[in-house]
């Protein structure tokens, strides 16, 4: 159960990486918003999932998308900082409990969800594009392509989320 | 002390988190600095394969625009070329007057050109690179400058043998100087990461007299010949120096479409930097 569950992971991860470099990194609507849908994986992590696991493989993915993007360090920095603060972003939305397998998921809890998606595309978005931008850009530009490029991210994430949910009801 | 070692093994987990934080803020500021690394980059193998095979499936998206420049483009060198010709037959036709001027083998040209095809170009944020499928192995060096058919697009900044990294003009780190046609100063071209069709040019004295429309080219410069087109101006920008203007411009390389570039072999470009670097 853990091996497909991780093997699932790890598919994953990889589709979110391409997704990200190949296709996603050329939208840029209006030159202001950019999905940046790769953090989707840390949030469909499953509740109880070993910390170290969560804070390396977030480095990982952060790293990779780097490396295709020439941003060396910028999504692994911000990638990283949300992945420590997930535990902690968790328990404000979902109660503690023994479901340690528990994905979170449209399906469970939609209000749940929808504010932890929130969260967690915000803290990201903020973290990855003041320190892209650090210095170098005016204030305003860099609070409109925050806005702009978490509004994008979160309507895909949940739309993305429900999607999925319809096909593993058919399925199951 | 047990309490203590428990207190680190419990909150282990942070720690982590912090050394990797401090790894990912040291890549960022290295880079920064203008490193060269190859194995970060999408310069190196595995990264430029994955954005060759994208490449080639989107290249058909951009394969008509593209034929309907390079045809645009033909057409108008070929039209260069009959006035060339022409003249030159002119010129050859009174032989009394030519002899002593036409020389009597072709003169090695400066520059040369690798042609290559851009596989990766990345627009959505501030730090843009552009990848293409030409490295080391076909004689791809750093600093070389390069050029699509309509303009400058930037510098090439690493290289691998098989892929090589430029920093397009839409990139923050980008400084070049250029010059208005029809004159003979200087000021420095930069972008200010609004918009991927807009970059500045700045530092040109207040008493230039330019016009919107006006071409903007390459001046004396170490990586690019003279006169190459980099964009054409729109209007000017209100600053806040008195002694000089700052304009914006039209970039002539559309970024979203470009495909096919050239790269510039300076053939003196070694025995310059060499000269310049032996002044103590």
């Amino acid at each position: 159960m853990k091996a497909i569950s991780i093997f699932k992971e790890i598919l994953l991860f990889v589709i979110l990486a391409l997704l990200q470099v190949l296709l996603l990194n050329r939208i840029s609507i209006f030159g202001f918003a950019v999905p940046i849908l790769y953090i989707y994986f840390l949030i469909k992590l499953p509740y109880g999932r070993n910390k170290f696991y969560v804070i390396i493989s977030g480095f990982l993915l952060g790293l990779v998308v780097d490396i295709f993007l020439n941003t060396p360090g910028m999504n692994a920095a911000a990638t990283t900082i949300v992945a420590a603060l997930r535990s902690v972003i968790l328990n404000l939305y979902y109660p503690k409990n023994e479901y340690e397998d528990l994905i979170p998921g449209i399906h469970v809890s939609v209000a749940a969800f929808t504010k932890f998606t929130i969260t967690m595309v915000l803290l990201h978005h903020i973290l990855l594009f003041f320190i892209e931008a650090f210095s170098l850009f005016n204030f305003t530009s860099t609070i409109i392509r925050i806005g702009s490029s978490s509004l994008l991210t979160i309507v895909l994430i949940l739309a993305l989320d429900s999607l999925s949910f319809r096909r593993e009801k058919v399925s199951g | 002390m047990r309490n203590l070692l428990t207190f680190i093994i419990r909150n282990s987990h942070w720690l982590v988190a912090i050394i990797l934080i401090v790894i990912s803020f040291y890549l960022v500021f290295s880079h920064n600095s203008y490193q060269r690394s190859v194995y970060l980059t999408s310069a190196n193998n595995v990264v430029g394969w994955f954005y060759e095979t994208s490449n080639k499936a989107t290249t058909f998206v951009h394969l008509s625009k593209n034929n309907k420049l390079l045809l645009e483009r033909n057409a108008q060198l070929e039209a260069e070329l009959f006035a060339l010709k022409a003249y030159l037959s002119d010129v050859q036709i009174d032989t009394l007057t030519t002899k002593a001027f036409l020389s009597d083998s072709v003169p090695v040209s400066q520059f040369s050109f690798i042609p290559a095809e851009v596989t990766n170009v990345s627009f959505s944020g501030p730090n843009n690179f552009i990848t293409v499928n030409k490295g080391s192995s076909h004689g791809v060096k750093p600093d070389m400058g390069v050029v699509s058919q309509n303009g400058v697009v930037g510098v090439v900044l690493t290289v691998s043998p098989k892929f090589s990294v430029i920093i397009p003009i839409i990139n923050p780190k980008f400084r070049l100087s250029g010059k208005l046609k029809n004159s003979t100063n200087t000021g420095s071209i930069f972008w200010n990461g609004k918009d991927i069709n807009i970059a500045q040019i700045g530092e040109l004295p207040k008493h230039e007299v330019f016009h919107p429309g006006d071409t903007v080219m390459t001046s004396f410069s170490r990586i690019f010949p003279k006169d190459v087109v980099i964009g054409y101006v729109t209007e000017q920008i209100p600053s806040k120096d008195d002694n000089f203007n700052t304009l914006n411009m039209r970039i002539a390389t559309d970024f979203y479409s470009v495909r096919d570039i050239l790269i510039i072999d300076d053939e003196y470009y070694d025995e310059q930097n060499q000269l310049e670097n032996s002044i103590p």
